[in-house]
């Protein structure tokens, strides 16, 4: 991100950001939002499998992004992350090449499940399907960044359910007695599909687990992008300097179903949902660029206008490119002689 | 630590049960010793013993109602097993892999305690699955109104096992009547708990799961009592889970099959000798006027008898017969 006139304000702490910065953040949770719903768009129409989208975790994940260096630093992200993946610079065509499936789609060729995000040169890592088996990858990728000295650092996201398998214990484990630069961020939105988190766990806070591997573990406000970057920030300056993992719960709200095959009428209330709208995390920061003077109206249009021109454009090319060919099934399955 | 209990009283046990405890764990002594001499005479296949562990496991245990309650030790818990009713005979009988070995007809290796009527629940190999298992058995115990509680033994190393947080977080969300027990000795076999964990006392991290955790002196018999006491009230009362750390040291190797020298020194394991559970609760038994230090000889001596009884009983016993090898494996007719 180029750096520009940094914005200040007496109430609003922007965390050192400069007001392209800022900008950019909005831009890309917009991009993420509109993502979410073109996919979802897509899939009722029958032209996409499956969805797992990203609509309230906007903040979460474009927030942490913001704190990294793509290309440099690792990420093992889960399913739902399509906002986090285009913060680090895949490009809506590529989301949407998996979404369809199509031979290009750089995530798989096609061959694994939408929201399965992988880029070579991104270091964005393919997750397996069970849940949380993406968290010890990321210790591992964080100790080998560690024995080779250099300052990358390795993230992975999961949700509040995905905090109760035993990967995520043997990971902060490991992760604490090898003092891993490793950042475990639960995408905390209150419900494991439809299990809600009080029945998932009997503490409120899941970042008090920290405690017991001898890291810090930080509660943030998910919705408040400026305060999940400033928590991202500081975990990142930790882990770059050696001093090993940090657990960021960022409280948020998943302001659509699980995924397409999914109801959330049977296990919520249209009240919280409403509730978790008024504070959705777009417009609690298109109001905070108003107050510094960042945004208005027109500027505000200008990066709608951006953001759908380029989801459409993504939309076209990947419903015209073509399938992979059956031929092409066992690619990348077995080693191929030279 | 989270909270050191004091050296306390006698927790309002009388002359008997004060004695009774010296005497289980005296006794939880010698058979592992005679196992671990009987492997290396070539007679039992393997041996994994308690020695330094007993006021851990004695203490705990002796806070259950045996028959009710329900025990999932791990393969060290030579104390529990005896303190729950199990006898020396028992024991050999399945070190030897004897026909009549209670625990599985001579089948399963040795340690892998189990006995339907004490409601000891056979462990399986991989470390740590009794965890859940136990947790299953509190939930149970809850959904049908019964007030049996579980307990359940791990290592230190064991704690690192997934299964364990997940044990965890059940029991925190739906309140089970469990109590997990971890014998810290300070050693996965040969990794140092700094090597396995970076904090210190690992009963902090109940506080994850909403129950308490408390950490104790595992070398003194009657603060490990009072510990597990609390606990199994608190179960109960149906408020819950606890995790009771005992920090202790083990006074052998791992097992009859690994040599400590390897991994501490001879200092560190004379350092720990000086706190030896038994010799320390004797002292306690002594200045106390509970008991002469003729009246635990006396003890001693009925232990060994006990165990010396059971040896030659176990050694003449004969093995399983052949044909029954599938006995217990497949449903019979």
């Amino acid at each position: 991100m180029a750096r520009g006139r940094v914005v200040t304000s007496e109430k609003i702490d922007t965390v050192g950001l400069s007001e392209d910065q800022l900008l950019d953040i909005y831009y890309k949770m917009k991009l993420g939002r509109a993502m979410g719903e073109r996919q979802r768009l897509l899939q009722r129409m029958g032209k996409g499998s499956i969805t797992y989208s990203c609509e309230g975790h906007e903040g979460v994940q474009v927030g942490m992004a913001a704190a990294m260096t793509p290309g440099k630093d690792w990420l093992f992200p889960y399913y739902r992350d399509t906002a986090f993946v285009l913060a680090l610079g895949m490009s809506p065509r590529d989301v949407l090449m998996s979404f369809f499936a199509r031979g290009g789609d750089i995530n798989s060729g096609g061959k694994n499940m939408p929201s399965h995000f992988s880029s070579v040169p991104l270091r964005i890592v393919s997750e397996g399907a069970p849940v949380a088996t993406q968290v010890p990858h990321a210790v591992g990728a964080a100790l080998a960044a560690k024995i080779r000295g250099l300052d990358e650092v390795a993230v992975t996201t999961f949700g509040d359910g995905g905090s109760s398998p035993g990967d995520v214990h043997e990971s902060m484990n490991f992760a604490g007695v090898h003092k891993c630069p490793v950042i475990f961020l639960c995408e905390f939105n209150y419900f494991a599909i439809s299990v809600a988190s009080r029945k998932q766990m009997a503490v409120e806070n899941v970042a008090i687990r920290a405690a017991g591997y001898g890291f810090p573990g930080v509660t943030v406000d998910g919705n408040d992008v400026l305060a999940m970057y400033r928590a991202a920030k500081e975990a990142v300056e930790r882990a770059r300097a050696g001093e090993g993992a940090t657990f960021i719960e960022a409280k948020t709200y998943r302001l659509v179903p699980h995924s397409s095959d999914d109801d959330d009428k049977r296990y919520r209330t249209a009240e919280a949902l409403e509730a978790a709208t008024k504070n959705e995390p777009i417009a609690r920061f298109a109001e905070t660029l108003r107050k510094l003077g960042a945004l208005d109206d027109s500027k505000d249009e200008e990066i709608t206008a951006r953001v759908k021109s380029e989801v459409d454009d993504a939309t076209e090319w990947a419903e015209t490119e073509p399938n992979p060919t059956p031929e092409e099934a066992l690619r990348h399955v077995y080693v191929e002689e030279k | 630590m989270v909270s050191v209990k004091e050296v306390p009283g006698a927790m309002g046990l009388g002359k008997e049960q004060l004695l009774d405890l010296y005497y289980k764990m005296f006794l939880a002594r010698t058979v592992g010793q005679r196992e671990r001499m009987l492997n290396r005479m070539g007679k039992g296949p393997f041996a994994v013993t308690g020695e330094g562990h007993e006021a851990a496991q004695v203490g705990t245990a002796y806070a259950l109602t045996p028959g009710k309650d329900w025990a999932l030790p791990y393969y060290r818990d030579i104390g529990v097993a005896l303190t729950l009713g199990m006898t020396a005979r028992d024991l050999l009988l399945a070190h030897l892999s004897r026909a009549e070995a209670i625990e599985s007809g001579g089948r399963n290796m040795p340690s892998h305690f189990s006995h339907p009527q004490l409601r000891i629940v056979s462990g399986s190999a991989p470390v740590a699955t009794q965890l859940p298992h136990a947790v299953g058995v509190a939930l149970a115990a809850k959904l049908r109104g019964l007030d049996e509680v579980a307990i359940t033994y791990v290592g230190d190393g064991g704690t690192s096992v997934g299964d364990v947080h997940e044990a965890f977080n059940f029991a925190g969300v739906h309140k089970c009547p469990v109590i997990f027990v971890c014998e810290n000795n300070q050693y996965a076999i040969s990794v140092k708990w700094s090597e396995q964990s970076a904090v210190q006392d690992v009963a902090l991290r109940a506080a994850g799961y909403g129950f308490p955790g408390v950490t104790v002196d595992g070398n003194d018999v009657l603060a490990v009592y009072s510990a597990a006491r609390e606990a199994v009230d608190r179960a109960r009362r149906g408020e819950g889970a606890t995790f009771i750390e005992a920090k202790t040291y083990r006074l052998v190797p791992h097992t009859s099959d690994d040599d400590d020298r390897r991994y501490r020194t001879a200092e560190e394991v004379a350092e720990w000798s000086k706190k030896d559970p038994l010799v320390r609760y004797k002292a306690w038994l002594e200045e106390h006027g509970v008991a002469s230090a003729r009246e635990i000889e006396a003890l001693q001596t009925r232990a060994l008898e006990e165990v010396d009884e059971a040896t030659h009983y176990a050694e003449s016993a004969p093995p399983p017969d052949p044909a029954s090898a599938v006995l217990h494996v497949y449903a019979d007719e």
